[in-house]
């Protein structure tokens, strides 16, 4: 009888490990192939897994600030965006007209540097070399603004709990208008490289499809929401900071597959541009910091709030208990509850097609194990 | 914050001191939560009648306390009769000095209604609630995760096992007693051959 | 009909891009910085190597010794030795010390000093060869950061 050897089995486990150019951080995906297909997936994560939600209980809410930076570490003014915004919540607090509008234009800022790391990452997953290098000098110019305003390209510190820690530089306005006007034909240049290539349109239409139902089902949110034909964006659904006062719309798609994503986060681009714009021609004059004291000890009590992250819902529930030092804070992240929905898109798909959806998903590890 | 009827328990924070001079000890500090007066409210109680604890609403959220056996089929008919059928989040916080120690929170969004509630409910150490895998999806990593920090286990998952740490971590880190420069030192000297992990 | 499959067969989309790709490699759109030649210029706010920063006039310490750096510290990086003066009978600064290798420069010690004294300045050279160079005392917070200055 003759002996079934390696080569007879149908099922093969490979496993794309931790250390892999293509998956955007140490995440670690143990596949289970027919050949090239993909019958299974499963993710292990917690290779960046820092505890952070125990630090927070060991340090004042204040200290706490910091911290938070390092969860999404591509967009680190809207983690502390959420995190000042929680916290002003269980104060009763809100920040004055000037600081809102300030964080406003950082968020959005913020929102088109990640996205553009995004668009640069996932073409070069892809195959596809120059956007990475059109998109980071693009990013350079948003983080100077950054570095000028706060001291600090990457991990911010941006906010405080009640407004702003220092006024907008002179020129702050000008710098960020000349910004916008910058972007907006790079925009332009990126879809002219992209949009209607034939390989890239090859290799991502009709792969990592995830219907809205879908998504509801597996909680994924953001731009894949979007791109599923969900109109749904926390900043009109349930608005904070000032966001009702601009005006702006939300790109959708119908597909829900890795193109229609792509034309997503591109639209959204452009979005935050116009936001930033109508932001720093009406910039109010006022206050930049609430009434709050130096030591921050919020009331017995909890909140949870939660804002459109680039990558999609972040929120934070934060219980205090009365004293200087968080009770409890957690972090819910986009990026964690994205990855779920891994293993339904890439069903029956190649391998390379577990690269684009990876890519598409927009995960920061930082944010997937805290 | 007490999740009981207020006369009974009191909150976890410890009760100050009795303080020298003569005036008397404050009482614990305790969440200021107003009732809740909405549709939703009056629609739970009535059909879940008194496993629906409180309706309560705080800084402008509202959340709903319920008894623990009850949790799955209330969220279950949040989904199916009331159109709250996005699970944004599971959570746990640890009250060591409480009996029921852990408050395992569940928060559901609404996309029709744009409301998102909290359903909350406490549970004792070593209680195995049921999963809420059947109902959303998104429930698998999201109690996982709890089990991983909290050590409580979901009856009816799937595939329980540890996400963040490694598997043969032992210990639950978000535990109030577990301190925070602690590591599982024999994980960490088998599998990366060093001493300590700091 | 004819003219679009034309432009598929002569690969007309990736003309397209190519053209981007051509028309920026003008000289002009050259972004490399010649470091260590030429410094980039860093934004007066810059969150850098700290400080300790001293009286002009007198030469003295603007420091009074209170430790709320120390206090705000996120990290638990800094250690204030103070003593009181006999004949002031206020506090004096005799011992501070930064742990570089911890900080994460968030500039909340800045921020809590109420005399200006430690300030996370614009320098941002700060690797050493050894870990006992990034714990810094008061000398060399004083002396504050001198980068080489290379002759290209």
């Amino acid at each position: 009888m003759p002996e079934t050897t390696f080569l007879d089995a149908t099922e093969l486990v490979l496993n794309m490990g931790p250390q892999h150019p293509s998956t955007h951080g140490v995440l670690r995906v143990v596949l289970k192939l027919d050949g090239e297909k993909v019958l299974g997936t499963d993710c292990v994560i917690g290779y960046l897994h820092r505890g952070l939600e125990k630090v927070a209980e060991n340090r004042t809410w204040v200290q706490f600030n910091p911290y938070v930076d390092r969860l999404d570490y591509v967009a680190a003014v809207s983690n502390s965006l959420a995190y000042c915004l929680a916290v002003e919540k269980l104060l009763n607090v809100e920040a004055p007209p000037r600081a809102q509008a300030v964080r406003v234009i950082l968020t959005e800022l913020n929102r088109i540097g990640s996205h553009l790391l995004w668009l640069g990452t996932h073409a070069l997953d892809i195959g596809a070399i120059t956007p990475v290098f059109y998109c980071f000098r693009e990013r350079e110019e948003s983080i100077k603004i950054l570095e000028k305003y706060c001291g600090a390209r990457l991990t911010t510190h941006a906010f405080r709990i009640g407004g702003l820690p220092a006024e907008p530089y002179d020129g702050f306005q000008k710098d960020v208008l000349a910004f916008c006007e910058m972007f907006l034909p790079k925009v332009d240049e990126y879809e002219e490289l992209l949009t209607n290539n034939r390989i890239w349109i090859g290799r991502l239409q009709n792969v990592g499809v995830l219907t809205a139902g879908e998504c509801k089902e597996y909680g994924v949110t953001g731009p894949m929401l979007r791109a599923a034909g969900v109109k749904w964006d926390i900043r009109k659904a349930l608005p904070y900071s000032g966001y009702d006062k601009y005006d702006f719309e939300i790109p959708t798609r119908t597909n829900g597959d890795t193109y229609d994503r792509y034309l997503v986060r591109i639209q959204e681009m452009r979005q935050s541009a116009r936001i930033a714009r109508q932001a720093a021609e009406s910039l109010p004059d006022g206050p930049i910091m609430a009434k709050v004291s130096k030591v921050v000890k919020p009331p017995v009590g909890e909140a949870y709030v939660s804002i459109e992250a680039p990558k999609g819902e972040l929120g934070f529930y934060v219980v205090s208990d009365g004293s200087a030092q968080p009770y409890r804070v957690r972090v819910r992240p986009p990026s964690f509850v994205n990855l779920q929905a891994l293993d339904r898109m890439v069903r029956g798909a190649l391998i390379a097609d577990v690269v684009a959806v990876i890519g598409t998903l927009d995960i920061v590890l930082g944010e997937v194990d805290r | 914050m007490p999740d009981e009827p207020k006369p009974t328990t009191p909150a976890a924070p410890p009760a100050a001191p009795a303080p020298p001079k003569a005036a008397p000890p404050k009482p614990p500090a305790v969440m200021a939560w107003t009732p809740l007066e909405s549709e939703l409210a009056t629609e739970l109680k009535r059909q879940f009648g008194d496993r629906v604890v409180e309706a309560s609403s705080y800084v402008g959220q509202s959340f709903f306390v319920v008894k623990r056996d009850e949790v799955i089929s209330i969220i279950e008919y949040l989904k199916v009769e009331a159109n709250f059928d996005y699970l944004v989040d599971i959570t746990a916080v640890d009250w060591p000095k409480r009996v029921e120690r852990f408050d395992l929170i569940y928060i559901v969004y609404s996309f029709a209604l744009n409301e998102r509630i909290r359903i909350k409910t406490t549970i004792p150490d070593g209680f195995r609630p049921e999963s809420a895998v059947r109902v959303h999806r998104t429930a698998n990593w999201l109690e996982r995760e709890v089990f991983d920090m909290f050590g409580i286990e979901f009856a009816g998952h799937p595939d329980l096992r540890r996400i963040l740490l490694p598997e043969e971590w032992q210990g639950h880190p978000l535990r109030k007693e577990y301190p925070l420069l602690q590591q599982d030192q024999d994980w960490v000297q088998t599998n990366l051959d060093i001493e300590r992990g700091q | 009909m004819m003219p679009a499959l034309l432009k598929k067969i002569l690969l007309g989309d990736l003309w397209e891009g190519l053209r981007v790709t051509f028309r920026n490699q003008n000289p002009k759109y050259i972004y490399t910085e010649q470091y260590p030649s030429q410094r980039p210029v860093v934004p007066e706010r810059y969150r850098g190597a700290p400080r300790l920063r001293t009286d002009p006039a007198t030469g003295k310490t603007l420091c009074n010794g209170c430790g709320a750096c120390a206090l705000a510290c996120p990290e638990d990086l800094i250690v204030v030795g103070s003593e009181r003066n006999p004949e002031t009978k206020k506090k004096e600064l005799v011992t501070y010390t930064f742990d570089l290798s911890r900080c994460m420069f968030c500039g909340l010690c800045q921020e809590a000093c109420p005399t200006d004294a430690i300030v996370l300045t614009q320098g941002f050279e700060l690797a050493m060869y050894s870990r006992e160079g990034q714990i810094w005392d008061r000398q060399r917070l004083e002396e504050g950061l001198k980068p080489t200055v290379y002759k290209c």
